[in-house]
């Protein structure tokens, strides 16, 4: 039947996700993305056929990490040559130098640990900002929503909004303000 | 037993015999016997008493006969597909040999094999089948997805610095109205 | 005069051993090395083999429920509605389909399916059930939103 075959396209079709990482956390981000790449999403799921989507990520140079995270968090790459094989860097260090990095070793990190892995990988794009390839941009049928809402910036808000924005009370005036988080090298120089 | 060592198939009929009228898969008998052993004195007896009925019964198989010297006595049944069934019949009775007879014409020819499932069609959808945009709204053709509007989170509930300046655009209103 | 009977019934052990290696070959046709040819040593594996056979069907029936829940939540979301809840409505409606017929007719028949959701929406709405709604990606659901909040859909 040769229309049989047709409708197998029409059903195994991949289709391509939009996603925007602006203000975004990457690991919750990553939670959403997954589904889609693996095509849990569909009805005709199955994990020995083939039918995750595409998706593409745009403004990973935007993302968002919570508290200290920039600095805190570390990715440690071991080459096992024991003088100087291990590597450390802290994840501003390689969003610095690679914008798309910490995005794709969130999502990649938080797959199944199986061989799918790399393959459903390929089939995330990056961009560290909104400039899209066209013939890439030209598949796109649909978006994925953001997981996180984006917080408005201080200088996004115009005066007027800054000036009528309610004060609720005032601090009192022999309080001071200190979160009371201090790293033992700020305490050093604090404290010589 | 391990599932690949049987062979397996789904469950088949040949062109859907017998939906409309029925026609009779059994095109060629041939018995195979010994005119003087006793294994065969069954299938002699059968020759003798009930064979012509059967054949008369059914006038679109051809039935052969074939004297063998010291052979174990056999049916060889041949269908319309092609397949051929020998079947032993040594040492039997007239009447299990009509039944086993029976059996042969009443087959399909296709091979008895394990049965995947008990019920098979060519056609498993009426609606057809999923695809990725039979839920889809249609006004998604002409959208642009690089629009804020898409991208942006859902939410069902206000945020509360939202909720605060609702609030104090209220009050003030109050105030104003109070002066006023 | 020769008394062979004597060493034959010792010879011969009877017809139950040739046909018990016959039936163990056919359980380890498929193995490697001499537990596939010798009836001793493979004896230990066709054993263990089997006992794999027993808990594998309960595991497969295990596999086989999980998906056929993934497909069930997968369909059903696309109409706004999670799986779990999805289920819930059915069985308030005594809607008495399973798992297996539902995850069939959502890749078969989805017209069908997106009835079922729709029944299943109104059984919960009756009973003050909540579904929600906004963890689910559809642009249907934001289409609607935009009409409700007043805004201009720009299409």
């Amino acid at each position: 039947m040769a229309h049989y075959r047709v409708q197998q396209w029409s059903t195994f079709a991949r289709t391509w996700w939009l996603f925007d990482a602006r203000w975004q956390c990457p690991w919750i981000s990553a939670r959403t993305i997954i589904p889609y790449l693996q095509g849990t999403k569909k009805p005709i799921y199955h994990p020995l056929s083939d039918t995750g989507d595409h998706v593409i990520v745009i403004n990973t140079r935007l993302i968002a990490m919570k508290n200290e995270r920039w600095i805190t968090f570390k990715h440690i790459h071991d080459s096992r040559y024991r003088p100087k094989g291990v590597i450390e860097k802290r994840a501003w260090q390689i969003h610095a130098e690679e914008p798309t990095k910490i995005f794709e070793k969130a999502v990649y990190y938080s797959m199944d640990k199986n061989l799918l892995r790399r393959n459903l990988m390929a089939r995330l794009h990056l961009f560290p900002d909104e400039s899209v390839p066209e013939d890439l941009l030209k598949n796109v049928s649909d978006c994925i929503r953001q997981p996180m809402l984006a917080p408005k910036r201080l200088d996004e808000y115009t005066e007027e909004d800054r000036r009528n924005f309610p004060k609720l009370f005032d601090w009192p005036k022999d309080f001071v303000l200190d979160d009371g988080f201090r790293t033992k090298k700020q305490i050093e120089f604090q404290e010589p | 037993m391990s599932g690949r060592a049987i062979p397996s198939d789904f469950v088949k009929s040949v062109l859907q015999n017998g939906a409309g009228r029925y026609v009779c898969q059994l095109q060629r008998l041939t018995f195979k016997f010994c005119k003087s052993s006793g294994g065969s004195r069954g299938t002699r007896d059968y020759i003798e008493k009930h064979l012509i009925d059967f054949s008369r019964e059914n006038p679109g198989t051809a039935v052969y006969i074939q004297p063998r010297r010291h052979h174990t006595a056999r049916v060889v049944a041949e269908f319309l597909n092609g397949n051929t069934v020998v079947k032993n019949i040594n040492c039997l009775n007239p009447d299990d040999i009509m039944k086993w007879l029976e059996h042969l014409r009443t087959r399909s020819g296709i091979e008895i094999v394990r049965l995947r499932k008990s019920q098979h069609t060519d056609s498993p959808s009426i609606q057809g089948v999923w695809t990725p945009w039979t839920n889809k709204d249609s006004s998604m053709n002409i959208s642009d997805y690089t629009d804020k509007k898409l991208l942006e989170m859902k939410r069902d509930e206000l945020t509360a610095t939202e909720k605060l300046l609702e609030l104090a655009k209220n009050l003030r209103e109050k105030d104003m109205k109070k002066t006023t | 005069m020769v008394f062979l009977t004597f060493i034959r019934s010792a010879l011969n052990q009877g017809p139950d051993k040739y046909w018990r290696i016959q039936q163990q070959l056919r359980f380890s046709w498929h193995f490697y090395g001499r537990k596939r040819n010798c009836y001793k040593i493979g004896m230990r594996y066709v054993f263990k083999a089997l006992r794999y056979g027993v808990s594998g069907r309960k595991d497969k029936l295990k596999n086989m429920r999980e998906l056929w829940y993934r497909r069930i939540n997968a369909g059903s979301e696309e109409h706004g509605l999670e799986g779990k809840m999805f289920l819930e409505g059915l069985a308030r409606s005594e809607i008495q389909l399973d798992r297996k017929i539902l995850s069939s007719l959502a890749i078969y028949e989805p017209r069908t399916f997106k009835s079922l959701c729709e029944v299943s929406k109104n059984t919960l709405k009756e009973h003050n059930l909540p579904f929600h709604e906004k963890h689910i990606n559809s642009r249907q659901n934001l289409l609607k939103d935009l009409i409700n909040n007043e805004k201009s859909v720009e299409i």
